[in-house]
């Protein structure tokens, strides 16, 4: 029966996809502006504490390339994600395993579906002014760190929110944004 | 000459059954031994004497030998990089699924549980890197306030304010070796070279030497490789090796060893004209290695391979005994008498047992072993010689008495060698050996794998960084404290000579665990910088204060990192290798193992290090051997030459002024293989040097037996038959891939002509002790009744 239930379901579901705004699309969107600019507001809620972590600057994102990440407050820090390496502002390379959260966090930036599925499953809803997109771990391994990450936003991205299940959640909200000249 | 006396007919046919029976004990003897499989050493240093031995350093080889056994590594690089790798991956995946392999790990997942963070955390505030020591001496640690603040608000970090604030256990971690293997694409992948290398790590079921997982491997990586011919894929494993040397093997039986057989029994079959002839031969060789094998087991207990490769082939030697006597009968028909060619023949057997008593008396336990087989097998084969094959009918065609005539006459020299001569030959050989002969020891003799193999496991360790396990410290100490500081200290000091310039790197228990008085200063030194500057860090992340307070709570219940903690985590489990454990003497000892150059000047270096600490030992796995081999080679060389100034007293003292045409065929042929190795170029090692053996011992019964049966064609058909035989089953293996057989191989091919070249030069006119007398001499009841053999 519950298999019945799931392929009527599957069937009423997959012309709905066909016809509406689906990832490739979302994507194509994304693509269009290839480098930008911009505020972001990063709070990091954390279980155990009543209290969070809140921070905030300035970005630079160029697509396929490299996120600059510029803290003003509450301390001034650089640091930039390439997808091979994260380094901060003394040009160190950071902890090891650190080129893993680099990839993925530029990914989730770039919107790169095609990546992000082989270790997420991804649910799209809304549509091109007002997109969200769900990932959930697939693997064991991946949700011991991390149990849920949503993408919101319209031609950018403007809000990402990481769940841990641990209780932790990591809300960047990016705004200001405004496309780079002559890249 | 005793059993002559004794040999009356009835006395003679009850001495052979005390020999079958003392055969049949033998082999119940064996079975019984034999019950739980055969004791076989193979390592090289358990043919050393038990003070020389150093069971630490055996164990310390086997420990770091472990993983290089249990586990195979591939190394993947294609343009299609995460198809193939699946192909590959997935292929070999149904080999862990049959039971043949026990895991392959290739996906990115299968490093998911490597995030040391977990069960790592509890010990974090005993353990600083000696920069934040220092940082915290400084000035209690204030520096660390503003990276610890970015830490915290980094969009891709873990922040942990009321675990770890500061960042220690990321700091700590960071100075741990890491593997080079990290993820990408969702595949362990391997960066080096300016190329992206997939990683596939295979772990055993059982043996490496396991035949049946070693060809459902190879088919699988050969299938993978004709589907993917532009595909680069690199070996490193025991596993690739083994079987590499199994299909070897397997090959060189049925190219080289099947040509072997073919020749001999094609050379029986054409001069006897009886199938039954080449059964009788191998009667003889069977009897005496069953002999030689319970003996020899018996005595030592356990027997080591090599004893038992070359034992068997020193047995070889036997096949002169049947061959002279069948030759004989063949020849004699029904006027066969055994009496005539007794003294020859245990002339024969007394020499070359005399030499291997020499070498029984060495301090070598490995010689002593392999003496004890070849002279055992001597005495068995020749008893089963005299006892039994006369009493066996001989079918002998008169092809061979016309066959013996024709080839004697065929084979007369046109002059004879003068003793003068020879001598003068024997100086200019042996100027020429002092003057060229070189020698070689290195472990590449031992080791059969073919070049291209030899060169992936090079490249896999250079791309990997990672250290062969063949050279290390030996660290000694009364416990594990102790332990810990010596290794401190010992990493301190490689730590200045590589600041020093010494290029090469190491891995030490010392650096993941410190000892309990330095984790205690550790936890001082974090007390101070969880007082002011955690209250800063806290303050300015806009963080309540009550954060550090329970930050501080932390400090409170804070475990001792042990050893036995941390080599039990999956990042210790890295470093179970180092780790030795109880020594005999009540102590504790670990290994530090060496990597990086590997040239004479850092090996003296290391090796002064290491005689600058109490305790510390340098050990080259690879040069060890070689030295064990070379100290086996000279070992053997004095004492065969012992045996040789012993028999040649001997031989003059039988002899007189002939003696000197017994001697030539075998210490001439030694001189001449000798003298060509010089000549060519080919260095001296233990395997020739055990090949001259053989020589000797034939060339020894050549010797004799041309001296003795001077006249007799019978005499030269045996020899000539005795050294193309031997010369087909020794010499052919000088067309062995493998080193050792090579060797042996070569020198009995050499050796076995020379010696079959110089019998006719040393013939002497008239027979020593000419058998007519013998024949006429009025002792009738030596005739044996049972020895007669009939025409039919």
């Amino acid at each position: 029966m519950l298999f019945r239930q799931l392929l009527i379901s599957l069937l009423l579901w997959v012309p709905l996809c066909a016809q509406a705004f689906d990832l490739d699309d979302l994507q194509r969107q994304l693509a269009a502006t290839p480098s930008l600019a911009g505020r972001f507001e990063q709070q990091r809620e954390l279980a155990d504490l009543d209290s969070s972590l809140k921070s905030q600057g300035t970005f630079i994102f160029e697509r396929g390339k490299r996120v600059v990440w510029q803290l003003e407050t509450p301390v001034e820090e650089r640091i930039e994600l390439t997808p091979q390496a994260i380094t901060d502002g003394s040009g160190e390379a950071a902890p090891p395993g650190g080129e893993q959260v680099a990839e993925l966090f530029l990914q989730l930036l770039e919107g790169n579906w095609q990546a992000l599925e082989s270790r997420f499953t991804l649910q799209l809803s809304g549509d091109r002014d007002a997109w969200q997109v769900a990932l959930i771990p697939k693997e064991a391994a991946l949700r011991e760190r991390i149990a849920k990450i949503t993408l919101r936003g319209d031609r950018t991205i403007d809000h990402l929110d990481m769940h841990t299940p641990n209780g932790d959640r990591l809300k960047v909200h990016l705004f200001d944004q405004h496309p780079l000249n002559g890249s | 000459m005793k059993i002559v006396r004794l040999m009356n007919k009835t006395g003679y046919r009850r001495l052979g059954w005390l020999w079958l029976a003392i055969l049949m004990l033998c082999a119940l003897w064996l079975v019984w031994m034999l019950r739980q499989g055969l004791p076989a050493d193979t390592d090289l240093t358990a043919l050393l004497p038990a003070d020389r031995q150093a069971p630490l350093v055996e164990k310390a080889d086997r420990e770091l030998g472990r993983g290089f056994e249990n586990r195979f590594l591939l190394l993947l690089d294609d343009d299609e990089r995460v198809s193939t790798t699946q192909t590959l991956g997935h292929s070999l995946q149904t080999l862990v699924d049959d039971g043949q392999l026990a895991a392959i790990d290739w996906r990115e997942l299968d490093l998911a549980d490597a995030d040391p963070h977990g069960w790592m955390g509890q010990w974090r505030y005993r353990l600083l890197t000696p920069q934040w020591q220092q940082i915290i001496d400084n000035d209690d640690g204030n520096q660390l306030v503003d990276p610890a603040l970015r830490r915290l608000f980094s969009p891709t970090a873990r922040p942990d304010p009321v675990a770890d604030p500061f960042g220690l256990l990321d700091a700590w971690l960071s100075r741990l070796p890491q593997s080079p293997i990290g993820a990408a694409d969702g595949l362990l992948t391997l960066n080096a070279d300016g190329r992206q290398w997939s990683v596939l790590i295979g772990e055993l079921e059982g043996s490496p030497y396991d035949l049946s997982m070693q060809n459902a491997l190879h088919a699988a990586l050969e299938h993978f490789q004709q589907q993917h011919p532009d595909a680069e894929l690199l070996r490193s494993g025991l596993v690739f090796h083994a079987a590499a040397g199994a299909r070897q093997a397997k090959h060189e039986i049925s190219t080289i060893g099947a040509a072997s057989l073919l020749g001999v029994l094609l050379i029986i079959g054409f001069v006897f004209r009886s199938p039954r002839v080449l059964l009788q031969l191998m009667i003889p060789l069977l009897a005496g290695s069953l002999f030689a094998l319970t003996l020899t087991l018996g005595i030592f207990g356990r027997l080591h391979l090599l004893t038992l490769a070359f034992g068997a082939s020193l047995v070889g030697i036997a096949i002169d005994y049947v061959l002279h006597l069948q030759c004989d009968r063949a020849i004699a028909g029904h006027k066969f008498r055994l009496r005539r060619l007794l003294p020859s023949l245990t002339l024969g057997l007394i020499s070359s047992v005399i030499a291997y008593v020499a070498q029984a008396l060495t301090p070598m336990p490995g010689l002593r072993q392999m003496a004890a087989f070849a002279a055992f097998g001597l005495i068995g084969a020749w008893l089963t010689v005299v006892l039994w094959l006369p009493r066996f009918t001989l079918h002998a065609s008169p092809f061979t008495a016309r066959l013996a005539t024709g080839w004697w006459r065929l084979c007369q020299p046109r002059w004879r060698l003068s003793p003068w001569l020879a001598l003068a030959g024997a100086v200019v050989l042996i100027v020429v050996c002092a003057l060229r002969l070189t020698s070689d020891d290195s472990l590449a003799l031992l080791n059969p794998s073919p070049a291209a193999l030899m060169q992936d496991e090079a490249r896999v360790q250079q791309l990997l960084d990672r250290d062969t396990g063949s050279r290390y410290f030996l660290v000694q100490a009364e416990d594990t404290q102790a332990l810990l500081a010596r290794l401190d200290q010992l990493d301190a000091a490689l730590d200045q000579a590589i600041a020093e310039g010494l290029n090469v790197d190491y891995q030490s228990l010392a650096s993941s665990v410190p000892t309990a008085a330095e984790q205690q200063a550790n936890l001082a030194r974090v007390r101070k910088l969880y007082g002011a500057p955690l209250d800063e860090l806290i303050q300015r992340a806009g963080l309540p204060a009550e954060v550090a307070e329970k930050g501080r709570a932390q400090l409170e219940k804070s475990p001792m990192l042990t050893l036995a903690n941390w080599l039990e985590t999956p990042l210790g489990s890295l470093q179970q290798r180092l780790w030795l454990g109880k020594t005999a003497n009540g102590g504790v000892a670990a290994t530090v193992v060496i990597s990086g150059a590997r040239d004479a000047g850092t090996t003296n270096a290391l090796g002064v290090l290491a005689n600058s600490l109490p305790q510390v030992e340098y050990v080259d796995r690879v040069s060890r051997i070689g030295a064990l081999l070379g100290e086996l080679r000279r070992h053997t060389a004095v004492w065969v030459a012992l045996a040789m100034a012993l028999m040649t007293l001997g031989l003059v003292w039988r002899y007189r002024r002939r003696a000197w045409r017994v001697i030539v065929p075998p210490f001439g042929a030694t001189l001449i293989v000798l003298t060509t190795f010089a000549v060519s170029g080919v260095p001296l090692n233990i395997f020739n040097q055990l090949g001259l053996l053989l020589v000797l011992g034939i060339g020894l019964d050549a010797g004799i037996f041309n001296v003795e049966h001077a006249r007799r064609p019978s005499a030269w058909l045996a020899i000539t038959l005795s050294t193309l035989t031997s010369l087909l089953a020794f010499g052919m293996l000088a067309f062995s891939a493998t080193p050792a057989l090579h060797y042996l191989g070569l020198t009995c091919l050499i050796g076995l002509a020379s010696v079959w070249a110089l019998v006719p030069w040393v013939r002497p006119a008239d027979d020593a002790y000419p058998s007519t007398i013998l024949q006429i001499s009025p002792h009738g009841r030596l005739s044996m009744a049972g020895v007669e053999h009939d025409w039919g």
